[in-house]
C-alpha cells in the first residue's frame, strides 16, 4: 500500500512545468548521485529511520494544522532545472530558527530532509576536495531544545541515554530520539557564525609587531563547504527544574532563568527561551544551569546525531515559495511560541523581503 | 644587539636588516663581509629532543653543519629531553651563560627578559614570505614591551589517533568525533574488548597538552582575554573534571595515572590502548616499526567539545636567542635562514613539524593527501585544517609569563589528576588550581 502509495506520488506530474532555471530557486531534496558525491550513503538515506523528505515522512510531523501544511514535500520536475544536484522533491516545510551569531535573530530558515543516526550513514569516502563530509559537518552545529517536562508533569533535568549532564540526575530523564517538531519546547538555533562569511576564525595577522592586526579567515565555510547543508544536532537542556532552581544554596539559577524568560519569553516547558550562544554558555552553563552535548556518533541513544538541512541561501525574493509552510514550535492553543519567527516567514512568502 | 667584533664597530639595527635581506636573496652564499678576516665563530644550540631521533640526526649533522659550512661557523648541538628543557633553561639564565641558541618546545615567556627582541627576524623573513602568521604571533610577542620574545618556525599539531578495527565494534569507524562520544565509544570498548581509551593525564608533554586541550575545549580558561586569572570564574574548568574523572572511570585504567613520558604513544604502538592525542610521530613510529598495526591507527580532527573543535599544538618551535648568547648575530642569521628549510624540516620529520610561514611548504596539502607512507595514502588529510583547529598556547590570549609558567610547572595536570585519583573533588582541585595561578600571576605582576 505505501509503495503504491510512493509510487504514485512519484509519478505525479511536475508542480510548474519550465524548462530553464530560474534564480534563487525554494528547495529540493538532493540528488542520489550528489549524497553519494558527498560521502553519504544513500542505502541508509533510503531507510525510514533517516525520514527522507521525498520518500519519507510527506504528511505528518512537521505538517500539522497549525502551521497549515498538509504535505511536507511536493514532487516538482523543476528542482532538478534550477540545479542539477538536487532530485524532484520540493520542500515545503520550511524550518524556522534563530541565527546564532549573538543577535538571536529569528530569520534562519532550513529544510529537514533527513537524520543521520550512526556513522554508517557515512560512506568514508572524501568529497571532491579529499575532505570528508564527517569533519565537515562537525564544525556546524544546530542547537535542539527537546521538552523536558513529561507527560506526567515532571521535569526532566537530564536527556536519557549518554548525554546526561553531571550536574542533575540521571533519572527521570527526557527522550532523545525524535526532533521532530512536536517534541521541541523552543525553536532550533543554528550555529551560522561558524563559516567564512563572517570570518569568525582567526588564523592569521597583517602587520608585525604591534602594529600587527588579526586577520580572519576560515578554511571550513557552511556555503561553500558544507555542500549538503548538514549539522551536527547540539542538544541543550536545563539542569535545573523552574520550580526549584537553586538546589543548593550557592547556585544562582533561579534569577538567571527569571532574567532570560523577561527577556526572551518562556517555552512550552516553562524554561526560559535561549537565542544565543551567550545565554546558553555564559548564563546557564557557566553557573550549571543548563548543559549541552551530542548524541552517541554509534547510534546507541537512537536518535538524530546530525541532519542533513540545508540553510536557504537567501530566504528572499523567491527562496520560499507560495505553498511552503512554516515549521515552527506552537503553543497548546495553536499560536506560536515565538510569532516572530512566523512573521519573518509571512513576510519573506508574500513580499519577498523580511519584515521591518 | 651586539655586532661582529673584529671591526671594532657595532651593527646597527638598520645593517642587521639589510644584511638579513640581502641573505634571503643570494641564499646560502651569504657571509658576513668580514668573514674572512675573523677566527672561525661558534653557534652553540640547545635543542629540545625531537619525538623523532632520525630528525634530530639530520637536523644536527646535515642542516646545521651544513649551514655552518656556508657561513664558515662552527655549530655546536645539544639535543636535551624535553622533560629537562625548563630546568636547563633556567639553569642558563641564573649563570647568564650557555647556548647562543635555546629551542624551545612551547612558547617560553617566562625566559622574556632575557631574550633579545627577534622583531627583527620576523622582518627581515617577511620580505619573502610575507608577514608573521598567527601562531608565531600570538605564541611570542610581549603585549606590554612590543617585542618578540622568541621564534617559531614551525609547529606540531595533535591529532586524535584511534584504531580504527576497535572504534568499528563500538560503530564508530570514522572516530568518536565528540567527547561524549568518546566517554560512551570507549566504555563499550572497554567492556567489549578490553581496551582503554589511552589519553595521556599526567604531568608530562603529552599529558599537558591533553588536559589543556580538554579544559580548553570545554571553554575552561587559565586567563581570560586580558590575561585576568579564570581558571576557576565559572564552571566549565570543574565540568571538564568531572568529564576526565567520568572518562577514566567508564574508559580508562588505573595504569594511565603512573604514566611518563610517551608512554600513551607506548601503549598505542603495544595496542593496549584505543586512542590517543599525540603527534603524528606515533603513526610514523608504527609505520617503521609495525606497518600492519599502522594500517590500523587511523587520525581525526580533535574532538568536538562545548568550546568547538580544537587542540593546542604538540609542540611549538620557538627559539631564542639570549641576550647574554655570545653569538648573536649568528643566531639571527641562523633562525632567519632556518625558515628557508622548512620544507625540509617538513620533510625530514615525517610532516611532524608544519610550517609556520605557510608559503614555505606550498604543496603541504597535496603531501597530506597522498603520503607514501600512509596506509592508506590519503590518511593524513585529516590535518589538512589543522591551522583552523589549533590555538596557540596561551589562549584565549596571548603566550605571556603567567600562563607558561602555569603550563610548564603541570598546574593544570595536577589539578585532573587530584580528581581522577579521587584525592579533590572537582570543584576543590578548581579552588586549589585557582589559588596557584593566583599566586603565579601576582609573582609576575610584581616583576
Amino acid at each position: 500500500m505505501l509503495g503504491a502509495l510512493l509510487q504514485l506520488t512519484c509519478s505525479a506530474p511536475p508542480a510548474l512545468p519550465q524548462t530553464s532555471p530560474v534564480v534563487n530557486p525554494p528547495p529540493c531534496d538532493f540528488s542520489d548521485n550528489f549524497y553519494n558525491g558527498n560521502g553519504i550513503n544513500v542505502s541508509n538515506l533510503n531507510l525510514a529511520v533517516a525520514g527522507r523528505f521525498g520518500t519519507f515522512r510527506q504528511t505528518g510531523p512537521p505538517a500539522s494544522s497549525f502551521n497549515g501544511g498538509t504535505n511536507n514535500w511536493v514532487p516538482d520536475s523543476t528542482c532538478s532545472v534550477n540545479d542539477p544536484t538536487r532530485r524532484n522533491f520540493r520542500i515545503l516545510a520550511t524550518t524556522g530558527g534563530y541565527v546564532d551569531d549573538g543577535t538571536g535573530s529569528p530569520t534562519d530558515f532550513i529544510s529537514i530532509l533527513a537524520f543521520l543516526t550512526n556513522q554508517n550513514d557515512f560512506t568514508g569516502v572524501a568529497n571532491a576536495r579529499n575532505i570528508q563530509m564527517v569533519d565537515i559537518v562537525t564544525n556546524f552545529e544546530a542547537y535542539a531544545a527537546l521538552k523536558q517536562r513529561l507527560p506526567n508533569g515532571t521535569f526532566a533535568r537530564n536527556p536519557c541515554g549518554t548525554m546526561a549532564s553531571p550536574d542533575a540526575p540521571t533519572t527521570p530523564c527526557f527522550p532523545v530520539t525524535s526532533v521532530a517538531t512536536p517534541n521541541l519546547r523552543q525553536d532550533w538555533r543554528f550555529a551560522t557564525n561558524r563559516n567564512a562569511i563572517d570570518g569568525s576564525d582567526e588564523n592569521r595577522v597583517s602587520g608585525t609587531g604591534s602594529n600587527a592586526t588579526i586577520v580572519n579567515n576560515s578554511p571550513f565555510g557552511y556555503f561553500c563547504d558544507d555542500l549538503l547543508g548538514m549539522w551536527i544536532i547540539t542538544y541543550f537542556w536545563f539542569t535545573v527544574d523552574p520550580a526549584n532552581p537553586n538546589p543548593n544554596p550557592t547556585q544562582q539559577c533561579g534569577s538567571i532563568l527569571a532574567a532570560l524568560g523577561q527577556k526572551n519569553g518562556f517555552n512550552l516547558d516553562g524554561t526560559p527561551i535561549i537565542k544565543t550562544a551567550d545565554e546558553l554558555n555564559n548564563q546557564l552553563e557557566a553557573n550549571h544551569c543548563g548543559a549541552e552535548g551530542q548524541e552517541d556518533v554509534g547510534g546507541a541513544d537512537g536518535g538524530a546525531v546530525w541532519l542533513v538541512c540545508p540553510a536557504i541561501p537567501d530566504p528572499r525574493q523567491g527562496g520560499i515559495a507560495p505553498d511552503a509552510f512554516p515549521d515552527v514550535v506552537f503553543k497548546p492553543d495553536g499560536t506560536p511560541l515565538d510569532p516572530a519567527i512566523i512573521n519573518n516567514f509571512r513576510c519573506l512568502q508574500t513580499t519577498g523581503q523580511f519584515c521591518n | 644587539m651586539t655586532a661582529p667584533k673584529s671591526k671594532g664597530k657595532k651593527v646597527s639595527r638598520r645593517q642587521f636588516l639589510r644584511l638579513a635581506v640581502t641573505a634571503t636573496a643570494v641564499g646560502p652564499f651569504f657571509t658576513f663581509p668580514d668573514r674572512a678576516l675573523a677566527s672561525q665563530k661558534t653557534l652553540t644550540i640547545a635543542k629540545w629532543a625531537h619525538f623523532l631521533p632520525s630528525y634530530d640526526t639530520w637536523f644536527e649533522s646535515v642542516l646545521a653543519q651544513t649551514w655552518g659550512k656556508q657561513h664558515d661557523i662552527k655549530v655546536i648541538v645539544d639535543h636535551i629531553p624535553v622533560e629537562q628543557i625548563g630546568a636547563r633553561a633556567t639553569a642558563e639564565v641564573a649563570a647568564r651563560k650557555g647556548h647562543d641558541l635555546f629551542m624551545f618546545p612551547w612558547p617560553p615567556a617566562e625566559f622574556q627578559k632575557h631574550a633579545v627582541d627577534h622583531t627583527e627576524i620576523y622582518q627581515s623573513v617577511a620580505a619573502k614570505y610575507g608577514s608573521i602568521p598567527l601562531i608565531a604571533y600570538k605564541s611570542t610577542f610581549n603585549l606590554k614591551t612590543k617585542e618578540h620574545f622568541a621564534f617559531a618556525d614551525s609547529w606540531i599539531p595533535s591529532p586524535l589517533h584511534y584504531f580504527q578495527d576497535c572504534w568499528s565494534e563500538a560503530n564508530m569507524p570514522l572516530g568518536p568525533v565528540h567527547y561524549g562520544s568518546l566517554r560512551s565509544g570507549g566504555q563499550r570498548l572497554r567492556a567489549k574488548l578490553g581496551i582503554p581509551c589511552g589519553l595521556a593525564l599526567t604531568s608530562t608533554l603529552e599529558g599537558n597538552i591533553t588536559l589543556h586541550t580538554i579544559l580548553y575545549a570545554f571553554r575552561g580558561q587559565i586567563l581570560d582575554q586580558n590575561g585576568n586569572v579564570a581558571i576557576n570564574k565559572n564552571a566549565f574548568t570543574v565540568d571538564a573534571l568531572k568529564f576526565v574523572k567520568a572518562l577514566n572511570q567508564d574508559a580508562g585504567t588505573p595504569d594511565l595515572l603512573t604514566w611518563g613520558p610517551a608512554d600513551n604513544v607506548r601503549a598505542m604502538l603495544a595496542h593496549k590502548t584505543s586512542c590517543t592525542t599525540n603527534a603524528i610521530s606515533l603513526l610514523r613510529a608504527a609505520e617503521k616499526e609495525n606497518p600492519e598495526l599502522a594500517g590500523k591507527i587511523r587520525l581525526q580532527p580533535p574532538l568536538l567539545g562545548p568550546y568547538g573543535v580544537t587542540a593546542f599544538p604538540h609542540a611549538t618551535n620557538c627559539s631564542v636567542v639570549w641576550k647574554f648568547a655570545k653569538n648573536q648575530e649568528g643566531a639571527k642569521l641562523f633562525l632567519s635562514d632556518l625558515v628557508d628549510k622548512s620544507d625540509a624540516i617538513y620533510e625530514k620529520s615525517l610532516g611532524c613539524n608544519f610550517p609556520t610561514y605557510a608559503k614555505t611548504v606550498p604543496n603541504l596539502i597535496v603531501r597530506l593527501e597522498h603520503d607514501s607512507q600512509g596506509s592508506p595514502p590519503s590518511k593524513y588529510k585529516e590535518l589538512k585544517d589543522a591551522l583552523h583547529w589549533t590555538p596557540t598556547l596561551g589562549a584565549p590570549g596571548f603566550a605571556n609569563p603567567v600562563w607558561m609558567e602555569v603550563f610548564s610547572t603541570s598546574v593544570v595536570p595536577r589539578m585532573f589528576g587530584s580528581v581522577v585519583r579521587g584525592d579533590l573533588s572537582a570543584a576543590d582541585a578548581a579552588r586549589a588550581a585557582e589559588t596557584e595561578v593566583k599566586r603565579i600571576s601576582q609573582k609576575w605582576n610584581q616583576t
